[in-house]
């Protein structure tokens, strides 16, 4: 019999996170935010906390996706949680929140196996270089790169011709470019 | 990395390469000039980059408004130091408006002494009565209307219950509706076994100080007590003309 490779088509989270999918996100949060609230309300923190760890341990688990890192059948939900356990039991462990109490630690704690060194110190990178566009910029370059319209329906959405939304595009990213490699020319001036 | 400027050609030929919208003699080609380009393999680097921080950016946002839309209500923009910097901020806002705008007597000193009651701690997957446990999820995260409504039925299947009549005053008071709360926490104040007798008999005093019950308020024992007793002969001073 002849022989057959296969190659197994990635979970369906994994690939509506690779294309930004935004039904992927809603639904990761529908599944598994419960379990994360309860988390951290049973530690001594609020509705508000529980949502911003989540939203945390999205940004690690869609930034694995990306970057290759993530196991592609891997249990996005004890990922999640384990991230968000992780960021939560830093708050409570700093300096600010010293009298919260952790009244209930019945998982592993192991941050090592789900989460590069680097991937948090890359997440903050990235989110620095967003902060430097404009809002005319990050309107366009949004609806260009992540969710992936074309030109023409962008131009049609901000009612302007194709060829302004196509020059605005190179021109923001031209912006962002001057200042990765100013940022790039401080650190070899800093060496 | 070259420091002169990329013209438009290039900066899209690179654009389609990284987005994966070549073909794939394209790609072949665009790859070989890559292994005898460092420049451009570089540019590629940068802009690989900077399409996944606008990325990232919009993933944030789409996120942000899914959450919001289900809680109807802020998250942090910048993630916790940003949260904490507008929280702050509000935070003094509020001290603020409250200062100026603060209310006499009984409801002044409520509202000075008042904190609500933490809550118990929810075991997860260990709580010994989920309906219970799900009401002080609620309770906890200041849904007190949603606690209340689950708290109530329990009550009616077991009236003497005073851990559930004391969490039903308590979400009563953090609404501040006091008079709700006085019939509750009058009861437990004279169980003196139970648990909550000392914290309900020091949240009945307060309820009778915002509802101006300057009777009730002199007849409290409180004065004596450890914990409470300062607190409660600083109220009643503060309520003598």
């Amino acid at each position: 019999m002849e022989a057959r490779a296969y190659i197994a088509a990635p979970p369906a989270w994994v690939a509506g996170l690779r294309r930004n999918d935004a039904a992927t996100l809603r639904a990761l949060y529908e599944k598994h935010f419960p379990a994360i609230r309860q988390y951290v309300l049973q530690n001594s923190g609020t509705g508000n906390d529980a949502q911003d760890v989540f939203q945390e341990a999205v940004t690690v688990l869609w930034m694995s996706v990306k970057e290759g890192r993530m196991v592609p059948d891997a249990d996005p939900g004890g990922f999640l949680y384990r991230v968000a356990k992780n960021k939560w039991l830093d708050v409570v462990r700093s300096a600010a929140h010293k009298h919260m109490k952790v009244v209930h630690d019945d998982r592993t704690l192991d941050r090592g196996a789900d989460v590069d060194d680097d991937i948090e110190e890359r997440i903050a990178r990235l989110r620095g270089v967003y902060e430097k566009l404009d809002d005319k910029c990050r309107s366009v370059l949004d609806r260009f790169y992540f969710e992936r319209k074309d030109l023409a329906t962008i131009a049609n959405e901000m009612g302007v011709e194709e060829e302004s939304i196509r020059t605005i595009k190179y021109r923001c990213m031209m912006k962002l470019r001057a200042f990765r490699k100013a940022i790039s020319g401080e650190d070899q001036q800093a060496r | 990395m070259s420091n002169g400027a990329l013209d438009r050609p290039t900066f899209e030929a690179i654009e389609a390469y990284v987005l994966e919208r070549l073909s794939a003699d394209e790609r072949a080609a665009f790859e070989r000039r890559m292994a005898t380009d460092a420049d451009l393999r570089a540019e590629v680097e940068l802009e690989r980059e900077n399409i996944r921080a606008v990325e990232l950016g919009g993933m944030q946002r789409t996120l942000r408004s899914i959450v919001e839309e289900e809680h109807g209500q802020r998250t942090s923009p910048n993630g916790w130091t940003g949260y904490l910097k507008y929280a702050a901020m509000l935070a003094a806002v509020v001290a603020s408006a409250l200062w100026l705008l603060r209310p006499t007597g009984g409801e002044r000193l409520y509202s000075e002494y008042f904190s609500p009651d933490p809550g118990l701690p929810v075991a997860m997957g260990a709580a010994a009565d989920p309906a219970f446990a799900d009401a002080m999820v609620s309770y906890k995260e200041g849904e007190y209307d949603e606690a209340l409504s689950k708290w109530a039925p329990l009550l009616q299947a077991d009236p003497m219950n005073d851990t559930l009549r004391y969490y039903l005053a308590c979400a009563h008071l953090a609404q501040g509706a006091t008079s709700e709360a006085v019939p509750l926490l009058e009861g437990i104040a004279n169980e003196e076994r139970s648990a909550f007798h000392r914290k309900a008999r020091w949240y009945l005093f307060l309820a009778h100080v915002r509802n101006g019950d300057a009777s009730a308020v002199g007849k409290s024992p409180l004065d004596e007590d450890s914990v409470y007793g300062e607190r409660a002969r600083l109220i009643k001073a503060a309520l003598k003309p």
